[in-house]
């Protein structure tokens, strides 16, 4: 049989970091090729190669006899290329049907004016629509749609237009298992016709049910592909996905005999109205960083924000040092103590028309403010003072504390971070993503100062998509699975087949 | 650590981006002083120490709304019910001298408290609701202006007390007008809370990153509020000004001053995008308004060209803003 699409050789460099070496990858007709890889080993990264998005460093792609050096979106499309990206990207303001031509749509001419041709739409929607099983008038609003059902609307956006390639990006993540059963209803449906399917998933379970091959990634390289038949089981597959160790462990090595049973601080019954967290409850030890693991969505960046009171906790208790904390809202927990970066730097860490200076000068100006933070004078040279204090223990890369923070690399934009949080003395630090995109020296740093936090008595969260990261650094792994813990491992005892687990 | 190496360490490199942003607007004022000084006529007495003075007394209520709204534009917002709020202000002023309530008290209650009272309405407002203040203010300016027109039976209000109108009309010193006075000694205390208090630190941060700022602990709605309120009680002053000027308190006073309002503080260089301004380059603004009137009238040009003028003027500073911004994101 021929191939619909090939890639070969392909390899992708970013500046400072390589994200696909020598990556092969084809796709038959009627087939499912299941593509797997931890977060960051290069799946998304290589379908946006495939959709045209991104342009290979080196590499080949064949599509139907036809050699590419790179894709455009259009060549992509002209070949019936499709993507379903895991966030939806429906507009809730138009209809399924004009969703479904949104930017194409169909045109006819009355009297020589171009005018859109609605039966057309209509016909060609319901057909779709039939296709995907979406009982729905063609012209029902996608704003008061279930996800599910916004779902089948995305893809059967794909469909409109000839596909004989189809990627899905986790396309069951929103998805309940009746839906999911439907869905693989339509992937057979789509097989029968040919159409090639390119399926990410992390879900171990259902790759069996759905898959006729798989390709791993790990790291941006090739590990393996294979027939799905011919794998033994889960155990097989997160084998080959896992097994990437940090060369530096960054354990504590002083503290093996001091006492790790004082609690610090202790979260009790924490659920959120839109249920991402439901009922969890953990301590964090003296001296102990304690890790979250878990795929991206289970809950524990929406866990961290109830905590610090950046949003509501439906019910819940938190306690530092055995007393029970009260917080409101973000300005409780920083006087309380507690401290926060955030997993998106640019969006929520820092102030871009201020200096690293004014940077590093904010949670102590707050901390020590009266007021909800309104009442309080600014003693500019003590900030100056505390601020270079900081800039030069945290070895933060910059001409001098004037400097404004958006011309700083991100690790360093993410030292002056932590060096604010540290300049107000906090107890507890959440880490949320600490070193997303950062370079792996500005890394290591950063696992350092957490280490060394630890070792002065501060209590240490952090949450972290990278697993040998996680393995490397934290003496106990919380694992979460849909808003709920499914395991508490110990540091020692965790291994990346233990924590893919019970994340899966 | 010695002295030296303190200084050495907080010095900063003063580049011309670091002037521009401290005195450009300043640059501005004098460049089109000395254009005005040389091409209006030598009989107009343009130079003379009393027109000079005029300038000052004429800008004074649009350099004090100006800071107002620069507060609103600070947080990336807007105050566009300021016109209503002096008129509404003035109103009460009036009715409570009337009424036999002494100057001060009136002045205290009417234009200070009257003013935080409004701002503190439109500051909830855009809490509660969550929409823009742009829209809440818009709303608010006719809400007010409806409420002067109704308390008022739209008819004016005057025979205050013959004190009244040298609050801002008495000259120090026989030269310096005290409206003057009022508008530099609120540019000063406004200085002070920007730049020496922690409420503006916040402020500036709330504008520069909205949610950094909650994720930071700033409060953002009472933060906001405290904005609105500023921004009333500027206005509330700016009412004090023009009713006092002219001794009666109008229904239509202060209509379409927004406009001046928003102009002295992006002339003075506030950034719409939120987060950057300076007090003083407002109070400047305000000045360059008060310049351009005086100095466009002084050489015979007619009012309608004068706005032309304005608006040119408003155009040009929003895209030097823009044009620096762009530059420093590529």
């Amino acid at each position: 049989m021929e191939k619909l699409v090939e890639m070969k050789r392909i390899t992708k460099q970013f500046p400072g970091v390589v994200a696909l070496k020598d990556i092969n990858l084809d796709v038959y007709p009627g087939e499912v090729h299941v593509l797997m890889g931890e977060n960051g080993a290069g799946k998304s990264t290589l379908m946006k190669i495939l959709s045209g998005i991104y342009s290979p460093t080196e590499g080949e792609i064949y599509i139907e006899d036809r050699q590419y050096k790179h894709l455009t979106p259009e060549i992509s499309q002209e070949h019936g290329i499709s993507i379903i990206y895991q966030e939806l990207s429906v507009i809730d303001e138009l209809s399924i049907m004009e969703n479904l031509f949104v930017g194409r749509l169909p045109e006819k001419r009355v009297m020589g004016i171009p005018v859109i041709n609605k039966k057309y739409m209509m016909e060609k929607a319901r057909e779709i629509m039939r296709l995907v099983g979406l009982n729905r008038s063609p012209m029902t609003m996608v704003e008061g749609l279930p996800i599910s059902e916004k779902q089948l609307v995305e893809i059967a956006k794909a469909l409109v237009w000839n596909t004989k390639v189809l990627i899905m990006d986790e396309p069951t993540s929103s998805l309940t298992l009746d839906e999911t059963q439907n869905l693989f209803e339509i992937i057979r449906n789509l097989k029968k016709q040919k159409v090639g399917i390119v399926y990410i998933s992390h879900k171990l379970d259902e790759i069996k049910q759905i898959g006729d091959r798989i390709t791993v990634l790990k790291d941006g390289a090739h590990v393996a592909t294979k027939m799905l038949c011919d794998v033994s089981g889960k155990e097989e597959i997160i084998t080959m996905m896992v097994g990437r160790e940090l060369k530096d462990k960054y354990h504590s090595t002083c503290c093996e005999n001091t006492d790790h049973e004082e609690v610090l601080f202790k979260v009790e019954n924490v659920s959120r109205a839109d249920g991402k967290v439901k009922n969890v409850s953990f301590e964090l030890r003296k001296n102990e960083v304690l890790g979250f693991a878990g795929l991206v969505g289970s809950g524990r960046t929406e866990l961290m924000n109830v905590i610090f009171g950046a949003e509501k906790m439906n019910c819940g208790k938190v306690y530092l040092e055995g007393r029970e904390l009260k917080i409101k809202n973000t300005y409780d927990a920083v006087k309380k103590g507690l401290a926060y970066l955030t997993e998106s730097r640019r969006e929520t860490g820092f102030f871009d028309n201020f200096e690293i200076w004014k940077n590093i000068a904010m949670e102590e100006s707050l901390r020590t403010s009266k007021w909800s933070g309104a009442y309080g004078l600014i003693d500019e040279n003590a900030e100056k003072l505390e601020a270079q204090k900081h800039k030069d223990q945290l070895n933060i890369k910059a001409t001098s504390i004037h400097q404004n923070i958006t011309e700083l690399s991100g690790g360093n934009q993410q030292k002056v971070i932590v060096g604010k949080w540290l300049a107000a003395d906090a107890k507890i630090m959440i880490f949320d993503e600490p070193t997303r995109g950062i370079d792996v020296g500005a890394k290591s740093e950063i696992y350092k100062i957490m280490r060394e936090l630890v070792e002065q008595g501060k209590g240490v969260m952090m949450v972290s998509s990278e697993l040998p990261e996680l393995l490397a650094v934290c003496d106990r792994i919380v694992v979460f699975n849909e808003g709920e813990i499914r395991a508490i491992l110990e540091g020692k005892d965790a291994t990346e087949e233990l924590i893919m687990h019970a994340a899966t | 650590m010695s002295n030296t190496k303190q200084t050495e360490l907080i010095g900063q490199k003063k580049n011309f981006n670091y002037w521009w942003e401290r005195i450009g607007t300043l640059l501005i004022f004098f460049l089109l002083f000395i254009v005005i000084a040389i091409i209006s006529p030598a009989e107009s007495n343009f130079l003379s120490l009393n027109n000079i003075i005029n300038i000052l007394y004429q800008s004074a209520d649009k350099i004090v709304i100006g800071l107002g709204v620069f507060f609103a534009i600070l947080i990336g917002g807007i105050d566009l019910s300021i016109g209503s709020v002096m008129a509404l202000t003035g109103i009460w002023m009036g009715m409570m001298m009337n009424a036999g309530v002494p100057v001060f008290a009136a002045i205290l209650a009417g234009s200070l408290l009257g003013g935080a009272l409004l701002g503190a309405i439109n500051g909830a407002l855009v809490n509660l609701t969550r929409v823009h203040a742009f829209i809440i203010t818009l709303g608010t300016q006719w809400i007010f202006r409806g409420v002067v027109m109704i308390i008022s039976n739209a008819r004016s209000i005057s025979g205050f007390p013959q004190e009244f109108k040298q609050v801002v009309n008495f000259r120090i010193g026989n030269l310096l007008p005290t409206a003057v006075v009022i508008a530099l000694a609120l540019a000063a205390i406004l200085w002070f809370v920007t730049t020496k208090m922690k409420v503006g630190r916040n402020i500036y941060a709330f504008g520069g990153n909205p949610e950094a700022a909650w994720f930071s602990g700033i409060n953002i709605n009472l933060h906001r509020l405290i904005v609105f309120v500023i921004s009333g009680i500027c206005s509330g002053i700016g009412g004090l000004i023009i009713t006092a000027k002219t001794g009666a308190a109008e229904p239509l006073a202060g209509s379409s001053y927004e406009t001046f309002a928003i102009a002295a503080a992006v002339i003075g260089g506030t950034s719409f995008f939120g987060g950057k301004g300076k007090v003083w380059s407002v109070v400047v603004g305000g000045l360059i308004i008060g310049l351009i009137n005086n100095g466009l009238n002084m050489m015979r040009v007619d009012t309608f060209y004068q706005q032309v003028v304005m608006g040119i003027l408003i155009i040009a500073a929003v895209t030097m803003d823009t044009l620096f911004l762009r530059k420093k994101k590529s």
